[in-house]
């Protein structure tokens, strides 16, 4: 099946495309969707939302920017993410009470994360290709630490020995000069 | 703007800030390498590649295949709990792996060489079996894969492996020779690898379904501890499986008592006396009577010598001569033909050997043996098995051990100069300790004229094993055999002759 075909089907808002995917795309998006959506019975509820998401959103997908695959686990990401932080919010709203602040960040806090945010991005940029995988697989796919291990061929403790090296790393790379949110 | 103050951000505060940092997408690069499958597949493939070709050239046939087993080990480990398939996949891995690690390390003694050939050929048929099974589950495990994904299987460069080494199987079977088949093979073979490439970036997708078996050991360790495992055991193989074992006894001091009448004959007709004392009563019995004994004594050198330079005057200037010298001869051989009592010319052939130097390593050695019946031949015929021992001196005892192999070997060698011959001579294979002094020892045959007026031409082959490092290990009868050039090998062999006409020496 050609990755272009199914594109163009769901362009075109055609039903078999949807099917498709998910009998083409589905492995992948329930791959990126299981470690962030931690109870299995609301990842099929999530995969078939992020599959309405991909219908809804296809447009958007510029083939100049990155392959189907990468805006695809995009999107499952985003979706998961939404997800489970919605089940999330839903099950502590019953002890919220009139007191509790506004989850919204402020303009300064929204200013200071945008400014963290850049930091980070320019310090990932110069971790080596292997640094920034693992970086990915836990902090961007939220991946367990066995899931890494296992899929490295490696051991959990060593993985959590790599993680630690990582964040070292970084914090020398973030509080260097130029690193810091300036 | 406040800057964070990132080195005192406690841990769980820095890790929600990583997290909600990262809101792009990952680079490509980050995307493709997140699967659970790739990697597995990636070594199994270059596993397959690279224990399925034999490169006959710096060890590559060793080291690749060597490299190859723990991709594939490796590969089909993470991939171990997915099916069934897949899981024989794997234990068929452990097996070969074991196979080819147990074959190299035993390539490193000098006992892989004495295996019976059918041992070997069992061991092969096993092996390719092993590798047939394992492609047929590895073929059904990609299948299972893709239906456990929802997707149609097909994995029909699986398939084409299975056919490809069926054909190759039989064909080394049938001892085909030829050119153009193999060639035919080899685009074929990588034709479908790169077949099987294309069908592994096909599975990504099914891939996705994967759950890589959790391990205790990184696989970083478990290629290490192979490697070591491998390295050492070729050194011990090396060192502890480089020499024969030999039959040490100390030698009776009255071993000569009833043949002192024929000893001290042959020392009267001039026999070398460090010779005679080196034989057993058989072989002195057996020159009983003797007529006379002609023997000629030669210091030979094993090292590499030098090279030295000699200025001549000449009548044009000055011309700088280089010649190679050796300043230690090791190695001191000595022929002695006694005659005996008979209508026709009867003789015993002495050839005698004795280590004056030591040559710092003793692994295995070889004479081949020439006798006058070969070199000058219809003049000469044997008249009795060939005979010796060989002996060393520890403490003030002298021990003696007959040698390890003594006997007639047929064999085909290939030389540059003469192609492949195929010959049957008389060899003796021993081993020397490496204590003690005074290494030596001696082979002897008896032979009658045919007719009169003969050329008595003796020949000893020395070859002996100057180091333990040579992988595959070789016993030196072994290199001897091959036809080998010994420049640069761990063998070097001296030759040395008997050689005169009994009507011109009183």
């Amino acid at each position: 099946m050609e990755e272009r075909d199914i594109i163009e089907r769901l362009l075109g808002r055609d039903e078999s495309g949807l099917h498709d995917l998910l009998r083409y795309y589905g492995p992948l998006m329930r791959y990126i969707i299981a470690p962030i959506v931690t109870d299995p019975h609301h990842r099929e509820d999530c995969l078939s939302e992020a599959a309405m998401r991909v219908w809804d959103r296809v447009g958007q997908f510029d083939p100049s920017r990155g392959s189907f695959n990468a805006w695809l686990t995009a999107v499952a990401r985003n979706t998961a993410r939404n997800y489970q932080r919605a089940i999330q919010s839903h099950q502590s709203t019953q002890d919220l009470d009139e007191n509790t602040p506004s989850p919204q960040p402020t303009p300064e806090e929204l200013l200071l994360r945008q400014e963290r945010q850049a930091a980070v991005n320019r310090a990932l940029a110069r971790l080596s290709s292997e640094e920034q995988t693992l970086f990915y697989r836990k902090y961007y796919y939220l991946q367990p630490t066995a899931q890494i291990a296992a899929e490295l061929g490696t051991t959990e403790r060593a993985v959590e020995g790599r993680l630690y090296r990582l964040k070292k790393r970084l914090r020398k790379l973030l509080g260097g000069e130029g690193y810091a949110g300036t | 703007m406040r800057e964070p103050d990132w080195e005192s951000m406690d841990e769980q505060a820095f890790e929600e800030l990583l997290e909600s940092s990262v809101t792009q997408p990952p680079p490509e690069q980050v995307v493709a390498e997140v699967t659970p499958w790739r990697l597995a597949t990636k070594r199994i493939l270059t596993g397959i590649a690279l224990t399925s070709i034999t490169l006959n050239f710096f060890w590559l046939n060793y080291l690749l295949p060597a490299i190859g087993m723990v991709l594939m080990l490796l590969g089909f480990r993470a991939l171990r709990r997915e099916n069934r398939c897949l899981s024989i996949c794997f234990g068929l891995a452990v097996l070969r792996a074991i196979h080819l690690y147990a074959t190299l390390i035993f390539n490193s003694t000098i006992w892989f060489s004495m295996v019976s050939s059918s041992v070997l050929y069992g061991l092969t048929v096993l092996n390719l079996a092993l590798t047939y099974t394992q492609l047929l589950c590895l073929w059904g495990g990609f299948r299972a894969v893709q239906q456990k994904a929802g997707l149609p299987p097909h994995a029909g460069s699986a398939v084409a492996l299975l056919i490809w080494y069926g054909i190759t199987g039989l064909l080394g079977a049938l001892g085909y020779s030829g050119l153009i088949l193999p060639l035919v093979m080899l685009v074929c073979y990588i034709l479908i690898l790169r077949s099987l490439w294309k069908l592994s970036r096909e599975l990504d997708q099914a891939g996705y379904a994967i759950r890589p078996a959790p391990v205790r050991v990184t696989d970083t360790v478990l290629a290490i501890a192979i490697a070591a495992v491998v390295v050492i055991g070729c050194l011990c193989g090396l060192l502890l499986g480089c020499k024969y074992p030999m039959d040490w006894q100390a030698a009776d001091p009255a071993e000569h008592s009833g043949v002192e009448e024929i000893e001290a004959q042959l020392l009267d007709l001039g026999f070398p006396d460090y010779v005679l004392q080196d034989l057993t009563a058989e072989d002195i019995a057996a020159c009983e009577g003797a007529l006379r004994v002609v023997w000629d004594v030669d210091d030979r050198p094993l090292n590499n010598g030098r090279i030295a330079a000699t200025v001549v005057q000449t009548e044009k200037g000055q011309s700088v001569t280089r010649k190679r010298v050796y300043d230690v001869e090791e190695l001191r051989i000595t022929g002695v033909a006694v005659e005996l009592p008979g209508n026709q010319g009867r003789w015993m052939i002495f050839h005698h050997f004795l280590w004056t130097v030591d040559p710092g390593f003793y692994g295995t050695e070889s004479i081949q043996l020439w006798p006058a019946s070969r070199t000058t031949l219809g003049t000469w015929h044997s008249t009795g098995a060939v005979t010796g021992r060989v002996l060393y001196e520890k403490d003030g005892t002298t021990y003696t051990a007959p040698y390890y192999y003594l006997g007639e070997q047929t064999f085909t060698s290939s030389s540059i100069f003469w192609g492949e011959e195929t010959s049957s001579d008389v060899f003796a294979a021993f081993s020397m300790p490496g204590t003690g002094e005074n290494h030596r020892g001696y082979l002897a045959y008896p032979m009658e004229a045919v007719e009169e007026s003969r050329l008595i031409d003796s020949w000893f082959n020395y070859t002996h094993q100057r180091t333990a490092l040579q992988y595959p290990a070789m016993t030196a009868m072994d290199f001897r055999m091959s036809g080998a050039w010994d420049g640069n090998s761990p063998f070097r062999t001296i030759q040395d002759a008997l050689q005169f006409r009994p009507s011109e020496v009183d």
